[in-house]
Order: structure tokens, then C-alpha cells, then sequence
């Protein structure tokens, strides 16, 4: 059983009456297709638009409206049992500013129906694991970037996802919190956890993950394994051309 | 599971609400201010009677005789006057352009034969109220002069006299302004809901619930409950200021009339149509500048509509009608209905269903326009 199926995802996030009146159909996905194997780390490529935000959010159930199929573990999306499956950690820094770590953890926790038993020992580890412990009843507001997306990433960790999606986790940070975050990845994946990896960051793609899928205004280009691509920059940009991307 | 959800989404909308110091400004601390400073300015407004005021008043004497002088002493005497001396170059027509003096009373030669009637005149800016009260008091003088009456008002008490039913005294500034400054409040609670819900749209917050097993009515209830509790708490906190504080600051009475109970129905409505305001506001709002100007300009225009920024009786026949196209209006009207008429919960009903429908409205335009992402 593959920790992600997808086939055949078409999506378009204009309304029907748009669409018609528009003429055609502007897909932000296209006839997309991808799988991902349990335990991998697999990198999710692209450039700006290309329609790795909106997979994701088609991934965790957000979006609808879609059509194809998506399997998480084997369960067809969307699906509440597969939801607790999956951990995910936005592009942005979705967390409550206003509250301390611990009461962030808290929140998503019970959203992720969790006891509150679970939730202390698992926010304990998940702090633990971002370097966050010390600093746990600080308010979210007072952490330096660093700080904010490893907690980011620690609440996505919070219901021990079989499933972890992140989009673009190590925007903006600096080099030691990103190095952080790279162990910290290393060891969950050691674990067992499978990784979906939206990144712009070549380096960061080809340390981390084994595979790689490549897409472009909404269709895949490249589906394959890591060690095919020599080097991942030059690969890129071949594939998606070096003119500016504005849209 | 969703009610513990539930509970963790409300949790977490107080928490947020409570940490930030200009929400609990402008929710609490705002409109406390404005009743004590509103009730001193409409101190002289609402009362019964011209008190606490002396009205510049130049009094000329041209006739000199014993019955002009001695209406005279009895307008000087009167405590609503306080006399000014006549400025060194005196113009009648220009005599108000320096602000010392509000009413010029002229005493003509003849006037207590009926030839030539004394004259008033009144600074142009110069408050109705108190024209009328000074037109009374002159008549009042005038007749008690010419026709040798001792005291005419002791002669009229006994042909008319003014009663109120019991515990329904004249009301008094504090009465009007807690309700208005409290229903005003509860309207800018858009603010910080309307603000608060387009945060979590733009940093994720709302699309990372989604990623969890968490119903969309569970999160749009915990994110309407918190606020409409604190709409409740904001009308007892202004209701208790109201009754056990500001009479004793401002020395002015509150009285909450004979059908207290009946503030808890009104209060739930209106509380119902101040968060359903706040929903509308929050779902048609793209962005936070929008969402504050919004929701103030929808509530200071309602408010002016309604009887809160200038009083419901000082208003044209036009703008009262206009009134009652405001939720404030009928809200206002029901607590004064409890406040200073005493009135039975069949005469509030019909506002409350007013208020009801204005709630149910502002939560079903949000049902329609309403987008989580």
C-alpha cells in the first residue's frame, strides 16, 4: 500500500460559470498523477504556480470539487479516518500568535481529537524534537522567525502523522534553524513517517528526498528517483525554462 | 468530540479577545467614557427643570418707573439669571458677538400700559430649551408686574400641576446614555470579530483547521459564541456602572424601573443582532483596513440614526422616521421601555422581533457569502 495515490486530479478553481463564460478551462492541475512510497522523503517541484499549494490543499481535504481520486494509505480522499493520518504544515505560519506553544499544541490538538493525556506527553516530545521545550509557554508572537516555523512544524507532528506534507518548511529562516529542521526530518523519517517536500530549495530537495516529481502550470514533467538527476538546478531549469515566472 | 472541540474553539477566541489590549479599549473602556461624559453634557438636556446654569442676560431699563424697575429686580433676583453689565459701546444688534451675554431683555417706556411690549432677544446660537424657559420666565415676571400678582406660580399650581406615575420620575441623562453607549459597544464588537476571523484566513490558521476532522459549523459557532458572550458581559458591566457607580460620581439617579427582568430577553436579541452585524461584517470584508471601516462607519451611522449620537426627540419629524430603519433604534427603544415606562413584555416584543430578523438576516447574507479560504 502506497502512503499516497493520486490519478488523474484535474482542478480548477474558477466556477462553472466562469468557465463558461471565459471559453475554456484554466486548470491549476491538470490529469495529475503521482504516488509516493511509505517511509520516503519525496520532493514536490516547481515553479512559482505551478500548482503544489493547491495540491496539497486537495491532499488534506481542504479543496474540493476536483476530479480524479486520492488515496491516503488506502483510504479514498476525502476521508476523516485518512485526516488523521496526515500532518501538515502550511507555507505560512498558521499559528495563533496571541497564544503561548503549549496552548497552540493544545488547540490543534483536541482538533485532532487527541486526549489530553496524549497531548502533554506529545507536545513534551514534539518540543522536544523543534528545540522548543524552553521556550514553550512563551506567546507565539514573541519567537523569532526560526522559532515560529519550527513550531509550524511541531504542531503538524503533534497526532503522529503516518502522512507529513510541507509546503515550503524552511522559507525564511536561518541557517541553523533549517539545519534543525533537516535532523528533525531525518529522524521521522527513520521512524517510518513518509515526507511530501514542496520546497524552492534544490539544495534542500536533493539532501532530503529519494524521490522526485516535477510539475508545471498544473501538469507533471518529471516523476522519478533522486539519484537520476545529476545535478537538481540545472535539471529545473531545463525542464521548466529560465524565463520569470509572473504568474 | 465536537462539543470538546467546540469548547476549544471558543477557549481559544477568548484568550485571543482577552490579550489584546485595544479590543478590551474599545469593547469596555470606550464606552464607559462615553456615558460619564455624555450624561454631563446632557445633564441640562434631559432634566425637568433649567438647573446648574445661570444665562447671561443683559437687562436694559428704559422706562425707570416703579413697576419697571421692579420687574427688573425680579428678573435679576431670578436664579436662572445672571445679569451682565451692558458693554461700553452698546448695539443691540451686535451684542452677542463676544459671547458675554446670551439674552438682552429690554424694558420699554409704556410697556405696563400695554403700548409697547418688552423685548427679548436671544443669541442666535443660544440652546430651544432655554429660549423657551427664559420666553416663560419674562411672560411669567411680566404678568405678575403689570397685574400686581404676588407669585403667579403658586396662583397657576393651583389650576395645574404636574404628576408622573409612580416610579416613573423624569429620567434622568444616565438612564438614556447607559443603553445607547452599551447597545453602541456592542456593535463594534465587528471590529475585533471581523478582524479576527480575516487574520486566520490570511496567515492559514483556518486552513490548517480544515486539514482536521473540525466541521465548518463547528468552527463558525466557537468563533460566534465567545463574542456574543462578551456582548452580554459588555451590557451587565455598562448596566452595573450604570446603577451602583455613576449616580454616585455624576449625582445623577438610574432607575431600572419595576420590569428589570424583562433586560434579559433584550438583552440576549440584541446581543444576537450586535455578533450577527459582526458575522456580516467579517464575511464582506477583504481586507483589515476594510473590516474597521466597515465596522465603525456601520455602527456610527446606525448609532446616529438610532437616537444614540443625537436623541431620538431632538431629531426632525424626517430623521425619526428615518430612526427606525436602524437596529439601534429599536434596541434603544426596548431598553427605555424597560428603563422609564415600565413596559410589559407584549409592547417590547414586537422590537425584540424586529431585532430578531435584523439578526437573522445579517447570519444568513454571512451563511451565503461566507469563504473559509
Amino acid at each position: 500500500m502506497k502512503a499516497l495515490e493520486i490519478s488523474g486530479i484535474s482542478f480548477s478553481y474558477h466556477s462553472p460559470a466562469e468557465k463558461l463564460t471565459s471559453g475554456g478551462i484554466e486548470y491549476a492541475l491538470h490529469n495529475f498523477s503521482m504516488s509516493v512510497e511509505q517511509g520516503k522523503i519525496h520532493a514536490l517541484l516547481g515553479p512559482n504556480g505551478a500548482g503544489k499549494t493547491t495540491l496539497m490543499k486537495i491532499i488534506t481535504g481542504v479543496l474540493r470539487g476536483y476530479s480524479g481520486e486520492v488515496f491516503v494509505l488506502g483510504n479514498k480522499m476525502p476521508d476523516n479516518t485518512a485526516l488523521t493520518c496526515i500532518g501538515c504544515a502550511p507555507q505560512a505560519i498558521s499559528l495563533y500568535m496571541p497564544l503561548t506553544a503549549l496552548e497552540n499544541l493544545h488547540f490543534f490538538g483536541v482538533m485532532a481529537n487527541l486526549s489530553d493525556e496524549q497531548i502533554n506527553e506529545r507536545s513534551d516530545y514534539v518540543l522536544a524534537q523543534t528545540g522548543l521545550t524552553d521556550h514553550a509557554k512563551k506567546l507565539v508572537s514573541t519567537y523569532s522567525g526560526g522559532m515560529q516555523r519550527r513550531l509550524n512544524l511541531a504542531v503538524a507532528l503533534l497526532h503522529s502523522p503516518k502522512l507529513l506534507l510541507l509546503d515550503e518548511p524552511t522559507v525564511g529562516v536561518d541557517p541553523q534553524s533549517r539545519h534543525h529542521i533537516y535532523e528533525t526530518l531525518k529522524i521521522l523519517n527513520a521512524s517510518g513517517m513518509t515526507v511530501l517536500l514542496s520546497t524552492h530549495i534544490m539544495e534542500e530537495a536533493a539532501r532530503l528526498c529519494s524521490s522526485v516529481t516535477l510539475l508545471d502550470r498544473g501538469e507533471i514533467i518529471f516523476d522519478g528517483l533522486m539519484s537520476a538527476i545529476d545535478n537538481l538546478e540545472r535539471f529545473f531549469l531545463e525542464k521548466t525554462g529560465r524565463g520569470l515566472r509572473d504568474d | 468530540m465536537i462539543k470538546r472541540q467546540l469548547k476549544e474553539i471558543v477557549k481559544k477566541e477568548m484568550l485571543i479577545m482577552l490579550r489584546d489590549k485595544q479590543t478590551i479599549l474599545l469593547l469596555f473602556f470606550m464606552p464607559l467614557a462615553l456615558i460619564f461624559f455624555m450624561t454631563l453634557a446632557y445633564k441640562g438636556v434631559y432634566a425637568d427643570k433649567i438647573y446648574e446654569k445661570q444665562i447671561p442676560t443683559v437687562i436694559e431699563n428704559e422706562s425707570k418707573t416703579p413697576k419697571a424697575n421692579l420687574l427688573e429686580q425680579k428678573i435679576q433676583s431670578n436664579k436662572l439669571i445672571k445679569r451682565v453689565e451692558l458693554p461700553p459701546s452698546f448695539d443691540k444688534d451686535r451684542i452677542f458677538e463676544q459671547g458675554k451675554a446670551q439674552v438682552l431683555v429690554i424694558i420699554p417706556k409704556g410697556f405696563e400700559e400695554g403700548t409697547k411690549p418688552v423685548e427679548i432677544y436671544f443669541d442666535p446660537v443660544f440652546d430651544t430649551g432655554y429660549k423657551v424657559a427664559v420666553r416663560s420666565l419674562m411672560t411669567s415676571l411680566t404678568v405678575e408686574v403689570v397685574m400686581s400678582i404676588e407669585n403667579i406660580d403658586a396662583v397657576v399650581a393651583s389650576l395645574i400641576t404636574e404628576k408622573t406615575k409612580k416610579d416613573m420620575d423624569v429620567p434622568s441623562p444616565i438612564q438614556l446614555a447607559v443603553p445607547a453607549y452599551a447597545i453602541f459597544a456592542m456593535f463594534f464588537i465587528a471590529i475585533p470579530m471581523s478582524i479576527g476571523f480575516l487574520k486566520e484566513k490570511n496567515n492559514g490558521t483556518l486552513q490548517r483547521l480544515f486539514t482536521y476532522s473540525v466541521s465548518s459549523n463547528a468552527i463558525a459557532l466557537g468563533k460566534i459564541i465567545p463574542y456574543y458572550i462578551i456582548n452580554i458581559i459588555q451590557f451587565v458591566l455598562m448596566l452595573f456602572v450604570g446603577v451602583f457607580i455613576a449616580p454616585y460620581i455624576l449625582n445623577t439617579p438610574f432607575q431600572t424601573g419595576t420590569h428589570v427582568w424583562h433586560l434579559i430577553p433584550i438583552t440576549l436579541v440584541v446581543a444576537a443582532a450586535t455578533t450577527g452585524f459582526g458575522v456580516l461584517i467579517a464575511t464582506l470584508a477583504k481586507t483589515l483596513e476594510q473590516t474597521s471601516t466597515l465596522a465603525a462607519t456601520g455602527a456610527i451611522l446606525m448609532g446616529v440614526l438610532g437616537g444614540i449620537m443625537v436623541p431620538y426627540f431632538v431629531m426632525s419629524h424626517t430623521m425619526q422616521k428615518l430612526a427606525m430603519i436602524s437596529p439601534i433604534y429599536w434596541a434603544h427603544q426596548s431598553y427605555l421601555d424597560v428603563f422609564l415606562r415600565n413596559a410589559e413584555l407584549s409592547t417590547i416584543l414586537p422590537k425584540l422581533a424586529i431585532l430578531l430578523f435584523f439578526a437573522l438576516a445579517c447570519f444568513y447574507i454571512a451563511g451565503r457569502r461566507v469563504k473559509w479560504m
